[in-house]
């Protein structure tokens, strides 16, 4: 039983690591926004999932990459990867500032109640599968291969192939820059601000709306970006690709205490590598039985995440 | 003196830095109208909070009758005895106010759900028995005759009134009622006081935040002060009145100064 | 948006409620006994305006149309009553299904013997999913039964002894009841039992609304730590609540297990929670009237209109969306309006 475990360790860990690394990025996504809303933003799956289309898109019939065979010449293959990691964080926002304008400014203004929210969320969560689903007729959509998953090196069995640390690096850099972002700029400073106190914030002359619009923007765009690597590793995508993954970077951040932008960082990457090699030893048919489990014990018995803060506050 | 109800014991809370009590001690005795007063965020309704169990205590311990309260659940702290109302109103506001008040009485039944679903005899009495009470407690503070309307659609002077209904529905030997008089004009304050006075005429003890001075100095027996989380007078009001140290923290003017 | 502005104005459920009222005790019981009646008279009415070109008209009755009121019914009392939402009652549906069907083909238990324990089965599945899961806030219990209700699913789909994906076949029909038979030519007597299941339902509802528990979950569902404070047990409500909700989606996963005699994991979606929970709000959340609208139109429709079967979650996901943010409360509004005019106003 753990012997594909022992035998392989290392490779696991690594792709553990690469697939740490996805839901690093789609984690933020939900992280970001539960900050500054106090809401699941439960179209944050679905956000992923137009960004695993318009980079399918963008690289196939944009610039015609039928062929799939080989890898590009290096030229287009800079741009096809450069224009598709573009375009998916492009409209990944895009479609995030969509779901925030549709499900939940309305319901914000009148101050409804969570549930409210919370059933408009799915709703347009339900809506943006079902589009795809529709348009794609159930079906899966290939991404002709753009460049051959040559190995580059190997460490103690573990092979460095190039889409692995193409993943890696690039997430890799986007989180500190992200980090970066929100710790320095103005922007930043307004999203952190009203993630602390809301009605604060507003007193402060914060233009809450344009916040907002602004969080789903940016965390559209890591799901986005999260959606080009897992494009560019996995090569095909489905209507409903973002539910087991969804699920998963929740998971992950609620492990890193949701909100809390470096727990997700934590979060996304124990939670890649425990997903990994629990479908080692118990087969990859459990792997989201694996992810839920972990999902609720982290809530019953670390509701604040093992970084984060509070999640269950009371007030009264 | 009567018998001590509720006992404060070295009661500290922190929150993160921030220290919101620090060692207060106090003592209620049965039967009594206690005023808890002080500056905004000296800490009062922080007490109310560690008493009815929404946070625990950093250090130190709330007695009722003796026993601690570390560790009881909020509703069964309900069910020994203390009950209280809220600064910003929390009524159910899709409720009628008689079904606020039957709420109340609910904590003390025994039947539950399947004898409710299945009618049995008990259930029946218990539910005629609460509905009774509930007439007679909204009578008692005298809104009766809202009875059946829904909460959020009643006036504000009802609605705190109210309040103090579905508290008293919980059958508490001890009551606490958050600034009950906030936003009364001068009519409605009189009225209040004389509600309270008979609240605490029918057998319960009361414990009372509040800022008006003359609704205080009127009907309390005895005031405590709190000032930045700790306790700095506990005395006849009249006493109280003309302490020094609470007329500086009052004012904010240091004792030399004047 | 115009035209639901017009509802605004026109709370038909208080309308009904108000005339409801001033109604003798016998003129009650007439009103009663026909709506009753009316319905048990359905599967007579399948021709012309209520005829579904899309598929048979009888079979539509029992499901979706029945079934989904049945449903909408049980899910009403966690989502409408006590304010939890839980996006995995499909899970509760298949652990009915899935005992009528292991029962069914293993043992010589028929369905109303299979009943009982698949509403147990379903009920204690509530129980202990809800023991954890009932101490999250708002969204936390949203996720947590939605990756329930997939568990569920995934597990019945890796299990090789109840089918794996290929489920399990010839599930037996139920045995008759008198001269009334089951069979799925003619699916009345199937009708006439959903029918009766409803009836229950609503009783069970509209009696727990009036008493200590209906309190609980409305005093849950409007402020929770409050109810805590004015000593409601809010786990052990939130539980009962939870339960109640299983147990009505297992009784229906049970009939529907002996009706469709084949079941599989794949009929077990997160789509199904998601269909009945839009019945709940498009109808009204907390007023049974309401979600019985609701669940009978969106049960109906796709149905009726192939462009709206074809499209059944798209137009779903829709009407969870337009409801949520221009007439919350859904078409059939809980109570508004006051019982007795006040006698006298002193102010």
């Amino acid at each position: 039983m753990f012997d594909t475990l022992i035998d392989q360790f290392w490779s696991l860990t690594l792709s553990g690591i690469a697939l740490g690394f996805i839901y690093v990025l789609v984690s933020l996504g939900y992280t970001m926004v539960y900050g500054v809303l106090r809401m699941i933003n439960f179209a944050n799956s679905e956000i992923f999932m137009f960004g695993t289309f318009a980079t399918i898109i963008i690289s196939r019939d944009f610039l015609g990459n039928v062929d799939g065979s080989k890898t590009l010449p290096l030229p287009k293959l800079l741009l096809t990867i450069s224009l598709c990691l573009i375009g998916s964080m492009i409209v990944s926002g895009l479609v995030a500032v969509f779901v925030e304008l549709v499900a939940y400014r309305r319901l914000r203004a009148r101050g409804t109640n969570k549930l409210a929210t919370l059933i408009s969320a799915i709703g347009i969560s339900i809506v943006l599968s079902e589009f795809m689903r529709m348009i794609t007729h159930s079906r899966p959509t290939l991404n002709p291969r753009i460049l051959e998953k040559k190995s580059l090196f190997e460490i103690a069995g573990a092979n460095f192939r190039i889409d692995t640390v193409l993943t890696i690096v690039f997430a890799a850099v986007l989180f500190f820059v992200l980090d970066r972002f929100v710790k320095f700029s103005r922007l930043g400073r307004a999203i952190r601000a009203v993630s602390m106190n809301e009605d604060a914030s507003k007193l402060m002359g914060i233009d809450l709306n344009r916040v907002i619009s602004a969080t789903f923007l940016i965390g559209g765009m890591m799901s986005g970006a999260a959606a080009f690597f897992y494009t560019l590793t996995y090569e095909n995508t489905k209507f409903n690709v973002g539910f087991t993954l969804g699920l998963a970077a929740f998971t992950a951040a609620v492990i890193g205490g949701i909100g809390n932008i470096r727990g997700a960082f934590f979060g996304g990457l124990s939670l890649g590598l425990v997903e990994v090699y629990a479908s080692a030893v118990l087969g990859t048919q459990w792997k989201s039985v694996t992810v839920f489990v972990i999902l609720v014990l982290v809530l019953v018995v670390k509701p604040s995440g093992i970084f984060g803060e509070a999640v269950q506050q009371t007030r009264a | 003196m009567s018998k001590v109800l509720l006992e404060l014991k070295d009661l500290t809370i922190k929150f993160g830095g921030v220290t919101a009590l620090n060692g207060v001690n106090l003592k209620i005795h049965e039967g009594e109208i206690l005023a808890l007063i002080g500056p905004n965020g000296a800490g009062k309704t922080t007490v109310f909070n560690v008493v009815t169990g929404v946070y625990q205590p950093t250090s130190g311990e709330v007695l009722l009758h003796g026993k601690s309260l570390k560790g009881v659940k909020r509703f069964n702290i309900t069910k020994m005895g203390i009950a209280r109302t809220f600064q910003n109103i929390r009524l159910f506001g899709d409720m009628t106010a008689l079904e606020n008040v039957i709420t109340g009485t609910d904590v003390h039944k025994k039947s539950g759900l399947l004898g409710g679903l299945f009618g049995l005899p008990r259930a029946r009495r218990e539910e005629q028995a609460g509905r009774d009470k509930a007439h007679q407690i909204l009578e008692f503070i005298g809104i009766d005759e809202y009875s059946d309307r829904l909460a959020r659609n009643l006036p504000y002077g009802v609605q705190r009134r109210l309040e103090i209904a579905r508290a008293l529905g919980t059958e508490p030997k001890l009551i606490m009622l958050d600034e009950p008089a906030a936003g009364f004009n001068p009519a409605e304050k009189v009225e209040l006081a004389k509600t309270i006075k008979k609240i605490r005429d029918a057998g319960y003890t009361v414990l009372l935040i509040e800022h008006d001075m003359s609704l205080i100095m009127g009907i309390s027996d005895r005031v405590a002060v709190l000032d930045f989380g700790q306790k700095i007078a506990d005395d006849l009001p009249t006493v109280v009145q003309n302490d020094q140290r609470v007329i500086e923290a009052y004012l904010g003017v240091p004792s030399d100064a004047s | 948006m115009k035209f639901l502005s017009v509802f605004k104005d026109l709370n038909l459920r208080d309308k009904g409620a108000e005339f409801w009222e001033n109604s003798s005790p016998t003129k009650r019981k007439v009103i009663a006994t026909s709506l009753v009646g009316l319905a048990a008279l359905l599967p007579f009415m399948g021709v012309g305006i209520l005829d579904t070109p899309v598929s048979d008209y009888g079979a539509v009755l029992v499901y979706p149309v029945g079934m989904f009121i049945l449903m909408a019914l049980g899910l009403n009392i966690v989502v409408g009553k006590s304010g939890l939402l839980d996006l995995g009652y499909v899970a509760f549906f298949a652990i009915g299904a899935y005992t009528m069907a292991i029962l069914g083909t293993h043992t010589s238990l028929n369905t109303w013997e299979i009943m009982p324990i698949g509403i147990a089965l379903a009920m204690l599945a509530g129980f202990i999913l809800g023991l954890p899961a009932l101490r999250l806030r708002g969204d936390y219990l949203a996720i947590v039964t939605l990756g329930f209700g997939e568990i569920v699913r995934i597990s019945a789909l890796n299990t090789k002894a109840i089918g794996g994906p290929n489920g399990i076949a010839n599930i037996p029909v139920p045995p008759s009841i008198g001269p009334i038979k089951f069979n799925l030519n003619d699916q009345k007597a199937y009708f006439w039992v959903v029918l009766i299941m409803i009836l229950l339902t609503i009783w069970m509802i509209r009696r727990l609304s009036v008493r200590r528990a209906g309190r609980a979950w409305e005093a849950i569902r409007q402020d929770e730590d409050v109810a805590e404070l004015m000593g409601v047990n809010t786990l052990r409500y939130k539980l009962w609540s939870f339960s109640l909700g299983a147990a009505i989606g297992g009784a229906a996963g049970v009939l529907y297990g002996s009706k469709t005699l084949f079941i599989a994991p794949e009929m077990f979606t997160l789509n199904v929670s998601i269909l009945i929970l839009a019945c709940v709000v498009f109808g009204g959340m907390g007023n049974i009237w309401g979600v019985m609208v609701g669940a009978a139109i969106l049960a109906y429709l796709p149905e009726r209109i192939r462009f709206i079967s074809d499209a059944r979650l798209f137009v779903f996901g829709l009407a969870l969306v337009i409801t949520m943010n221009f007439r919350p409360d859904g078409i059939l509004p809980r109570k508004k309006r006051e019982k007795v005019i006040v006698k006298k106003v002193s102010n």
